[in-house]
């Protein structure tokens, strides 16, 4: 009964928080107050799960309303779930304790509050979920409720940014809900185990063919993966700090992961099985374009939101090598790629709002002079964008190896190489990043930042630092993942 | 009447897209509509078209008869109202697109992409 | 060894600490953690003399191929002594150099100093490639860092970047090495690796693996065509450059190529390569040398050729080479540190560096002036300095391989030009033009002048009496480089040799260009060209291209064309489709054409027609009413095919979108002009046509295979037996799939939570409700009819369970009712008869819905099992379903009438 409460705690505490925050919506310091209560108590909640799921020894599952499995929706505790769970709580904290210098009593009043925590809900869910369809409705509810955070200081440039990312966003929901449907219409069954096996082994129809196509351009635009990247650059930077930061750390990662289950999970592509086989060498060319075309326009932003809003895309074509190498252990360096950069994105841009709030400047040229005023941001800041580069001992540098690896492993390097020549691309764009903000002397002086604002990003930092020099657990972990994907002991 | 539907949920699907693709937002808004009603026509196909029967145990039978797939129609259904969502969530950001920049022209609504200039006025709350 | 990583890392983060509480003395203070650590080596110098010792590996990532292995050989522990050496001097000078800058500033640096000593510490005693590859990138990290130390100039943050960027590079370059060699071996060890240089070589991977080693190592060496960041790092406070730059970093790309060296010798191209890179390297660092025109370059370009001379030496084969290679390799760091300070006592003491402005100096910095000519005497290789030696050496080792004369007479020239440099450095500032002299900021400190003349004497004591150190380090590194032992004999004469010939020519030849220097200097200044088609600027033109050409791409890709970027997504689609369809080479299976129903059929096509209409028309409202009337006609087919729930959802929904979107045109022109051209529409409709013509075949062979669905059976089955339910698909939402449906009612009430912060009027109240004019029979007949809907909106809440409805639909249709309300009567008294905020009702509705699911928990079932109480015949059975479904209602009702009161408010304005 307890692990029951704790397997679905990730959805329902946001989701009671979020309630609460709704009604007391006109009363900014309760809202905040139930904000960061709740936050901590998914915190709390999501660490206990990833230690019961750490520890427990079978697959525990649930399915709501106490239906055998297959014809209810379940929740289970597998890898790599409860692992992005227990850091999108992590994100939340940061985010939370980012929130307090950040987010004033106009944007909670503005339901700031009740949207985080919806939002935070809604990527539990997606990360929990083993039913298609189920997987849509959380996509669904994280796009509303970004929609709502987008907007929230309702200026034209957020009110355009939100207007371009709902129209690609319904695309790509129309896309997934029609793949969902034909993968029903095909199978049966929306349980993601059940169709996949029924999947198995089946050559692939005309129907599963477009199935499978219809799933990968969704998810892959959810993703950001080139050519349906567009969105973001145009989208991401218009939101205030703490919230393009959760945005940077998650969104994109859910859509990934959501390849990551149906592909894997579902299609099995890396378990051998044809039924979206032909789709592999795909991946490959996506991956390759991505990691290039978004580093070069990294390389080409002075905005430091939309420079990090390109390196975000970036960061997906790694992961994506993963999927293309369609072998068990690419799978684990998607993994392993995808927990690294949820954690450094999140820090990179809550680092840039510290910038601005001290230069008051979104652009490099107005940034500078933070070594001297700010010494420890200065060091905070250095972790993610040395880790974000790929320099060792950092996550960063353990998830390029990994990815470059086990291409090599797959008879691929050249996708490795390429991740090399984006990895060079980043560097020198990260070195411009942290020269200019931290080096340069500032146009005008600065102001002070909020210490709460450097203590959310010494949590991530430390993480980051964490993964680096035990990189052993994470992949221990990606590798378990690996398997529970793909279905193999 | 396979055929049919195919062609009617395709056909909308299609229709849809060209709006879609007008740089006037309300005829997107249109076209974004009218996409959910042809995807929701496609899904029906999902539960085949076999029994025009609803799926409604009758009274003093314990188990459901022959009737037309009810997964199927709970899945639009739920499509359905959150297609709506979306579509009024969408009017409601044209409305307000209009208000500041009186534009529903997409061309002319690109503020968050050319950002203005480097250091352009925007509120930090705190 | 771990342990002595360990004290320098943590002695690096916490001793600088002192300096911020101290004055001058800070240095000597903290020069004593470099010092202990030399002691600790020079105490194993025993072990080190017999053999190699091996440190245990702890294993740190196994799966990954990571131990933590050491080693401590001959060849690192040389270069520990230098490291810790010269770092202890470093340290030293440093306290004294600094003494302009703030505390904080200062012990800034030192941590930098002492960190950078520990990763070069970690580089040379890795044994596992991994670890060397992480302590290889710190150095650069740590590199970037101290050359850009004073960030506020733009100069330094240049020299900062560009270091960055070519050793960056080598480090990635040496990355890709490495993880082909784990590939090929299955191991990260570099004795392995060495071992088993055959494998590598022959592998497919070979080639690739050598070229990155190679340009791993000339990066980090500055060999030429990566020399040029290495004078703008001089930029770097001097203390760094002696430290980094001249003594110990860039001499790792040597370390790394002399490790490898089996590996490239295995190729048939790799000993050629070095050789040429070595030699063309020399040639342009010579000819920069001489052009060079302050202290600091010229030291820049003088270190540049050094290396170019240990990268032949180990590059040419034999063990003299060897010999050669780690003599020079002590030699050139001892009095190029000594040099640099130096050079750093000058620039100090006048905050001068231009050669030919400086004059005269040894009558304030004696001290100095001596331990700079001892220094440029070792340079230039002068008898009885250790430069001379290492000289012969080198000679010697030339003379002996296989090697053809030109790289021999390159090397004579080349250390031609090093004589010539030395005396210029030495004797222009400190002895010439005394007219130049100029009063001076700061004398000679202890601190300043004492690690320059400990390095000059050290060159001089080792080459009078090499035996200790040959014992314990030169012959230990030569044997570990070279594989086997080798005669080490250093002494300073060997009597008349080839070797002193060309000793003897190289110094006169550099004789002649002490006495001409400044003809040939400006001369060779005169030439732009140089200047113009050197690598440095090849690289910067090449980088901003490479920015342009990405802001370019950019700019084409992302155009901020929403039109195009959704064009791109629909046609990318079709794209994978087409692809997936494609390779699998499936075509589509047609299903049996079934009977024709005629009344469904025209209800289909009026509502295809519609669309189509919806495209055609120009005028917005035409193009509503069109695609109202699709909705409608697909409302119908659900009804005419067994589904009447979604028939109502459709209906209300339909009618709400209508009554929503009127609001909205209402507020904006009808009128539009044409956005696209004819030929856009043209291209649209068919990318359009395309996708949909895949999707009618994709859906067409679903229909055509059989349909079984477990699930679907077992709803039908259990739906009344086991959830209480007639209506299957009411069960499922609020049961079966009742997470789906909790999830649905978020997605609504998040979406009222948007529309009420941008559609609410911030400021200003609104204005006082002059209710809109309605026609009256509306106003007559609207209380009745919202009174109507709400009851049949309870109702169908009510029953949902059993017969169509649910909380879905109920809650629309009472949005409807005060739809009717607000029409009739305006939004305000709409509003004031809900007697609640619309947000609230949300709000209570979310709260309704997440606790249905909980009592089922408190009775050990999972969430979200309903429960039931038989209401004994009396009353109706209850279950908490009915809860779930009216907190649905409520969002639904709720989060409806925030758009609606929303948007018919703003749109009224």
């Amino acid at each position: 009964m307890p692990d029951a409460l704790l397997l679905i705690a990730p959805v329902l505490v946001p989701f009671f928080g979020a309630a609460l925050a709704m009604m007391l919506r006109g009363r900014p310091v309760l809202a905040r107050a139930v904000g960061v209560a709740t936050t901590g108590v998914l915190a709390v909640a999501s660490f206990a799960l990833l230690w019961r799921a750490a520890t427990w020894s079978g697959l525990p599952l649930t399915v709501f309303g106490g239906w055998p499995r297959g014809f209810g929706i379940s929740f289970s505790a597998s890898w790599p779930g409860v692992m992005l769970v227990a850091v999108t709580a992590l994100i939340a904290v940061a985010a939370a304790i980012y929130a307090i210098g950040d987010i004033g009593t106009r944007r909670r009043r503005a339901g700031y509050d009740a949207l985080m925590l919806a939002m935070l809900g809604a990527v539990n869910g997606a990360f929990l979920t083993d039913d298609l369809f189920n997987l849509y409705v959380w996509f669904e509810l994280a796009l509303v409720a970004a929609l709502g955070l987008l907007t929230i200081d309702r200026r034209p440039s957020q009110i355009d940014g939100a207007i371009r990312y709902a129209s690609f966003a319904m695309l790509a929901a129309t896309a997934i809900l029609l793949g969902v449907g034909m993968i029903y219409g095909i199978t049966g069954t929306l349980d993601i185990r059940e169709a996949g096996a029924a999947l198995a082994g089946r050559p692939p129809g005309f129907a599963l063919a477009v199935a499978s196509a219809l799933l990968l351009a969704g998810l892959a635009l959810k993703a950001g993966l080139a050519p349906f990247h567009l969105w973001l650059p145009a989208s991401y930077h218009t939101a205030p700090t703490t919230v393009a930061s959760v945005f940077a750390g998650l969104l994109t990662k859910m859509g990934f992961y959501a390849l990551l289950l149906v592909f894997v999970a579902l299609f099995g592509i890396a378990s051998g099985s044809l039924a979206a086989a032909q789709l592999t060498p795909v991946f490959g060319l996506i991956a390759a374009v991505t990691m290039i075309v978004c580093a070069l326009g990294a390389l080409a932003q002075t905005d430091m939101r939309r420079l990090l809003a390109y390196h975000v895309i970036a960061q997906v074509g790694y992961m994506a090598v993963g999927l293309a190498l369609a072998s068990r252990d690419g799978v684990a360096a998607s993994v392993f790629y995808m927990v690294h950069s949820i954690i450094v994105q999140a820090n990179l841009f809550l680092g840039i709002g510290l910038i601005r709030r001290a230069s008051g400047s979104w652009d490099l040229s107005g940034a500078g002079g933070m070594v001297r005023r700010e010494p420890l941001f200065a060091l905070v800041f250095a972790v993610p964008v040395l880790s974000l580069a790929g320099i060792p001992p950092f996550s960063g540098f353990w998830a390029k190896l990994i990815v470059i690896r086990e291409s090599l492993d797959a008879g691929m390097g050249w996708l490795g190489a390429i991740g090399i020549v984006a990895g060079l691309l980043t560097i020198v764009s990260m070195a411009i990043l942290w020269s200019d903000a931290c080096w340069k002397d500032p146009r005008r002086p600065l102001h002070r930042i909020p210490r709460t604002g450097v203590a959310a990003m010494a949590l991530l930092s430390a993480a980051t630092i964490a993964i680096g020099l035990l990189p052993q657990w994470l992949w221990t972990v990606a590798q378990l993942s690996a398997r529970a994907l793909t279905g193999t002991p | 009447m396979t055929y049919l539907y195919a062609l009617v949920g395709a056909g909308m699907f299609g229709c849809a897209i060209i709006l879609i693709l007008s740089r006037n937002m309300v005829r997107m808004l249109l076209g974004l509509s009218l996409l959910a009603t042809g995807t929701n026509m496609l899904l029906f196909l999902a539960g085949r078209i076999r029994s025009q029967q609803p799926p409604i145990i009758e009274e003093g039978v314990r188990t459901l008869g022959e009737s037309a797939d009810p997964i199927t129609q709970a899945m639009i259904l739920t499509a359905i109202v959150i297609g709506f969502a979306l579509t009024v969530m969408l009017a409601v950001l044209v409305l307000r697109a209009w208000r500041t920049q009186g534009t529903v022209d997409a061309r002319d609504g690109d503020a968050a992409e050319t950002l203005g200039p480097p250091r352009e006025r925007d509120p930090v709350d705190a | 060894m771990i342990v002595v990583l360990l004290i320098s890392f943590f002695g690096a983060c916490t001793v600088p600490l002192l300096a911020r509480v101290m004055g001058r003395g800070a240095g000597f203070l903290i020069a004593l953690l470099p010092l202990g650590l030399l002691t600790g080596f020079v105490s194993v110098a025993s072990i080190v003399e017999r053999g190699w010792v091996r440190g245990q590996g702890i294993p740190w990532a196994p799966q990954l191929g990571l131990d933590f292995t050491l080693r401590l050989d001959g060849f690192s522990f040389l270069f520990c002594l230098l490291v810790t050496g010269i770092g202890a001097l470093v340290i030293i000078y440093s306290g004294g150099y600094l003494t302009g800058k703030p505390r904080v500033e200062r012990s800034r640096f030192f941590t930098l100093i002492l960190l950078f000593m520990t990763a070069m510490l970690g580089t040379v005693l890795a044994e596992n490639l991994l670890v060397l590859l992480i302590f290889w990138e710190a150095t650069s990290v740590l590199s970037f860092l101290l050359v850009g130390f004073d960030g506020r100039s733009s100069r330094s943050r240049r020299a900062a970047t560009m270091a960055l960027q070519v050793t960056a590079f080598g480090g990635l370059m040496l990355l890709a090495a490495v993880c082909m060699i784990g590939h090929v071996l299955g191991t990260y060890s570099m004795a392995e690796a060495v071992r088993q240089a055959d494998v590598i070589a022959a592998s497919p991977f070979g080639g690739p693996i050598v070229a990155c080693i190679l340009i791993a190592a000339f990066t980090k060496s500055a060999q030429f065509p990566f020399h040029f960041w290495l004078p703008n790092a001089m930029q770097a406070p001097t203390p760094a450059s002696a430290y980094l730059h001249s003594a110990t970093m860039v001499k790792l790309g040597i370390y790394l190529l002399a490790r490898f060296e089996p590996v490239f010798a295995a190729t048939s191209w790799g000993r050629a390569t070095v050789i040429t890179v070595a030699c063309i390297t020399m040639l342009v660092a010579a000819l920069q040398a001489l052009r060079a025109e302050n202290f600091k370059s010229a030291l820049a370009y003088s270190t540049i050729a050094s290396l170019g001379i240990l990268t032949l030496l180990v590059g040419l084969d034999g063990p003299a080479a060897t010999v050669a290679m780690v003599g020079f390799l002590m030699a050139h760091a001892l009095y190029k540190a000594a040099l640099f300070f130096c050079a750093g006592s000058v620039i100090h003491s006048t905050g001068q560096q231009n050669l030919r402005s400086l004059g005269g100096l040894v009558r304030v910095l004696p001290i100095t002036a001596i331990a700079c000519l001892g220094a440029s005497l070792s340079m230039a290789g002068i008898p009885p300095f250790l430069g001379f030696i290492s000289k012969e050496f080198l000679f010697e080792a030339q003379l002996e391989s296989s090697w053809e004369l030109v790289p021999l007479a390159i090397a004579v020239l080349v250390n031609a030009v090093m004589v010539g440099v030395a005396g210029v450095i030495t004797l222009r500032p400190f002895f010439l033009g005394r007219d130049k002299l100029k009063p001076v900021r700061h004398k000679e400190s202890l601190s300043i002048v004492a690690p320059p003349l400990l390095l000059a004497l050290a060159g001089l004591i080792i080459s009078l009496d090499p035996d200790w150190i040959t014992r314990v380090a030169l012959r230990p590194a030569v044997a570990a480089v070279y594989g086997r032992p080798v005669e080490v004999d250093i002494s300073v004469w060997h009597g008349i040799t080839p070797m002193l010939m060309l000793s003897f020519v190289a110094v006169s030849i550099g004789l002649l260009i002490i006495r001409f220097w400044r003809p040939i200097h400006t001369r060779l200044r005169s030439v732009d060209r140089l200047d113009a088609y050197s690598v440095e600027r090849l690289w910067e033109r090449g980088l901003r291209g490479l920015v342009a050409g990405a802001r370019g791409l950019t700019a084409w890709v992302q155009h901020g064309d929403l039109r195009r970027y959704l064009l791109m997504v629909v046609a990318g689609t079709a794209a994978l489709i087409l692809w997936s369809v494609g390779m699998a080479d499936a075509w589509p299976k047609l299903p049996e054409p079934g009977d024709v129903r005629i009344a469904p059929t025209i209800v289909a096509l009026v509502g295809l027609g519609g669309a189509f209409a919806a495209t055609r028309t120009k005028s917005l409202v035409a193009g509503l009413v069109a695609t109202g009337l699709t909705g409608f006609s697909v409302a119908i087919t659900f009804m005419m095919n067994g589904a009447p729930d979604l028939a109502l959802t459709q209906f209300t929904v339909e009618a709400l979108i209508v009554v929503l979107l009127t609001a909205l045109l209402l507020a904006i022109p009808i009128a539009t002009p044409a956005t696209r051209t004819p030929g856009m529409r043209r291209s649209d409709a068919i990318i359009a046509a395309l996708l949909a013509g895949l999707l009618f075949f994709g859906f067409l062979d679903m229909a055509a295979h059989g349909h079984e669905s477990a699930a679907g059976e077992f709803f039908g089955r259990m739906s009344y037996v086991a959830a209480q339910g007639h209506n299957v698909v009411n069960v499922i939402l609020v049961d079966f799939r009742a997470i789906d449906t909790l999830g649905e009612t978020f997605v609504i009430a998040v979406s009222a939570i948007l529309a009420a912060s941008l559609l609410a009027t911030r400021g200003r109240k609104a204005a006082p409700g002059t209710p809109a004019p309605v026609h009256f029979s509306f106003a007559i007949v609207g209380r009745g009819l919202a009174l109507l809907l709400l009851a049949a909106s309870i109702v169908i809440l009510w029953r949902g369970h059993d017969q169509p409805g649910g909380g879905f639909v109920g809650g629309l249709v009472a949005a409807l009712a005060f739809a009717v309300l607000s029409l009739a009567y305006g939004v305000d008294r709409a509003q004031r008869s809900l007697r609640a905020r619309p947000l609230t009702l949300v709000g209570i509705g979310m709260g309704c819905a997440l606790v249905s699911g909980l009592p089922a928990m408190l009775a050990g079932k999972p969430y979200l099992t309903h429960l039931w109480w038989d209401g004994g015949g009396v009353l109706p059975k209850l279950g908490t379903t009915i809860v779930f479904d009216l907190g649905v209602y409520l969002v639904v009702l709720g989060a409806v009438l925030a758009f609606l009161f929303g948007l018919q408010r703003e749109a009224s304005r």
